[in-house]
Formats: structure tokens, sequence, C-alpha cells
């Protein structure tokens, strides 16, 4: 059985790669560098929200009573990664596709910095089905 | 052009992401990590009458995590549009705002009903003092936040343009 921190590793890059498939079929935003997503999913997916928060948070506690915690520092972690990119670093700009029928960027941003949240919930989730499912020929 | 970000506002927008995100958010992951936000008193498994305050307490602080997640996410969203110089910054922070007045109200209801704010308990416990300290610090600090926010130039301005979007009819032409 995997450890649940590398779990959680685990699941947010899985998470963090279909979330960068969803966003490039639907044309949701692009990169200005092909290296950028990659630093996305493995940086702030897998290390900041799937290992640094989910697991700090989430490993070792039920998850009934943290939760909210979990989505809260998500979310505002989410929020200052959008708030970076669209005021300073510039690393990804939105398509001119709405999303949810929001259309201007800089609400694209706050819309998804909050949607951040649901990184390490789902993070934590995963992790807990992966960590518990023994490996093949154990 | 919507007005420019003063010198305060840049202080309101670091107070909102660091008091009202930041903190918020080291709070609970300290009271479900450590023993560092609990007063002393939880510790005390010898006196019946310290037990059961200390079950209605618990009770009581676990409650707040999902009221605290909407402080935390709509003074960070005010912090984020703050510094866009978007007009929703007064939106969301007035959210914030009375959502954290609220939630310190009840705070300090809860511990003057039980006698948590006697000065010798204060004294001899850091947990109870720290508490104290952020009952007042939430109190004003909404008190404040609202206050400039009511007044902000913002109030009255419009949403900032996309990006993405062309100039509209009554933006100032560009050089």
């Amino acid at each position: 059985m995997l450890s649940l921190a590398f779990a959680c590793f685990i699941a947010a890059l899985a998470i963090g790669t279909c979330v960068e498939v969803v966003a490039r079929l639907l044309n949701l935003w692009t990169y200005r560098s092909p290296l950028y997503p990659l630093i996305n999913v493995v940086l702030i997916f897998g290390l900041i929200q799937g290992f640094g928060v989910g697991w700090v948070i989430g490993g070792r506690e039920a998850l009934r009573g943290v939760f909210p915690v979990l989505f809260m520092v998500g979310a505002v972690l989410g929020l200052l990664t959008e708030g970076l990119n669209e005021y300073w670093l510039h690393a990804w700009s939105w398509s001119d596709r709405p999303i949810l029928g929001i259309r201007r960027s800089i609400d694209k941003s706050a819309f998804i910095g909050v949607a951040w949240g649901f990184a390490p919930l789902l993070t934590v989730f995963l992790a807990r089905l992966i960590a518990a499912t023994p490996a093949v020929g154990a | 052009m919507n007005p420019a970000l003063s010198r305060t506002d840049k202080i309101h927008a670091a107070i909102l992401a660091a008091g009202g995100g930041g903190l918020v958010c080291a709070y609970w992951i300290a009271f479900f990590h450590s023993d560092l936000t609990l007063p002393k008193f939880v510790h005390d498994m010898t006196n019946p009458a310290l037990v059961r305050l200390t079950t209605v307490y618990l009770g009581f602080e676990s409650a707040f995590p999902l009221a605290d997640l909407l402080i935390a996410v709509t003074a960070s969203l005010a912090a984020f549009y703050l510094v866009g110089r978007d007009a929703k910054a007064v939106l969301f922070g007035l959210i914030a705002s009375g959502a954290l007045g609220f939630l310190g109200f009840i705070d300090i209801s809860f511990n003057l009903l039980h006698g948590l704010y006697a000065p010798a308990l204060l004294l001899k416990d850091g947990g109870l003092l720290m508490e104290a300290m952020i009952n007042v610090t939430c109190v004003s600090g909404a008190i404040w936040s609202i206050w400039r926010l009511w007044g902000h130039p913002l109030r009255r301005a419009e949403d900032r343009p996309s990006r993405l979007m062309g100039p509209r009819e009554n933006d100032p032409p560009t050089a």
C-alpha cells in the first residue's frame, strides 16, 4: 500500500492532468510557454495543493471536521496563484470562451481561484482510495 | 478608468489577504493539528464543571470552520479585486467584513456568557488571552473595513473591462 502522503501527491497530479486536458479540449486558457502546464500540474497541483494542503491538513484527521479547512486553504492559495498570474506573471491567459457565463478575465481568475478549493478536497478523497487499494500481487 | 490604488488601499488589500485569508487558514490548521489555539482549561480533567465547559467550548468552536470559510474566501476575493481596482472589491469586502463582525460578536457573546473574559482567567491562560485579542481584532477590523469600503471611490465605479474585450463607448481613448 502507498503512504497517504505519496498518494496525495499522485492523486493531485492525476486531478491536475485531467483539469489541463479538459481545459485544452475546451480551449479555456492558453499558456505562454509549453513548460508552464507541467509546472502547474507538478508544483501547484502536486506539491502545493496535493501534498502541502491535502496531506498536511487532511492526511491525519477524520475528514468530517476538516473539509471546510481543506477547501478554505485551497481557495485562498488558488486566489493567490490566480492573482499573481492576473496582475504580474501572465503565465497563462484566458480565451474569449466564457466559463459558466463569466466573460471578463478578472472574474474568470476569481472564479477559478475559488474553484481551486476543490483540489485538496478531491485529492484527499482520491488519495484515501489509492492508499487503501492493495498493490497488485500483494 | 477606475480610481488608482492608494497606499491605504494597498494596506487594506494586504490586511484582507493576510488577515482575512491567511490568518483564518492558519488558525484552523493550528486548531486541528496543535494545542496552540486552545485555552488551558480544556486540559483540566479533574474539575467536572470545567470538563462540562470544555465539551460545550469545543462543540461551539468546531462549528466555526464552515462559517470562517466564507470569511476567508470573500476577504481573499476582496483583496484580489482591490488590487485589480475593480468595483467587486467593495461587494466582497463588505460581505467579508460583515461576516467577520458577526462571528466576532458571536464569539464575544459566548465568552461573556461563560465568564471566559474574567481577568483572573485571562491573565493565567494564554489561549484565552489570544482568543480575546482575536475577538477585539475581528470586531475592530470589521468596523474599520466597512467604514473604509462604504466611502470608497470604487463603490460607485464600474467593473474593470476585460483585457479580452474591446474598449466600451464611455472608455477614454488610449494613446
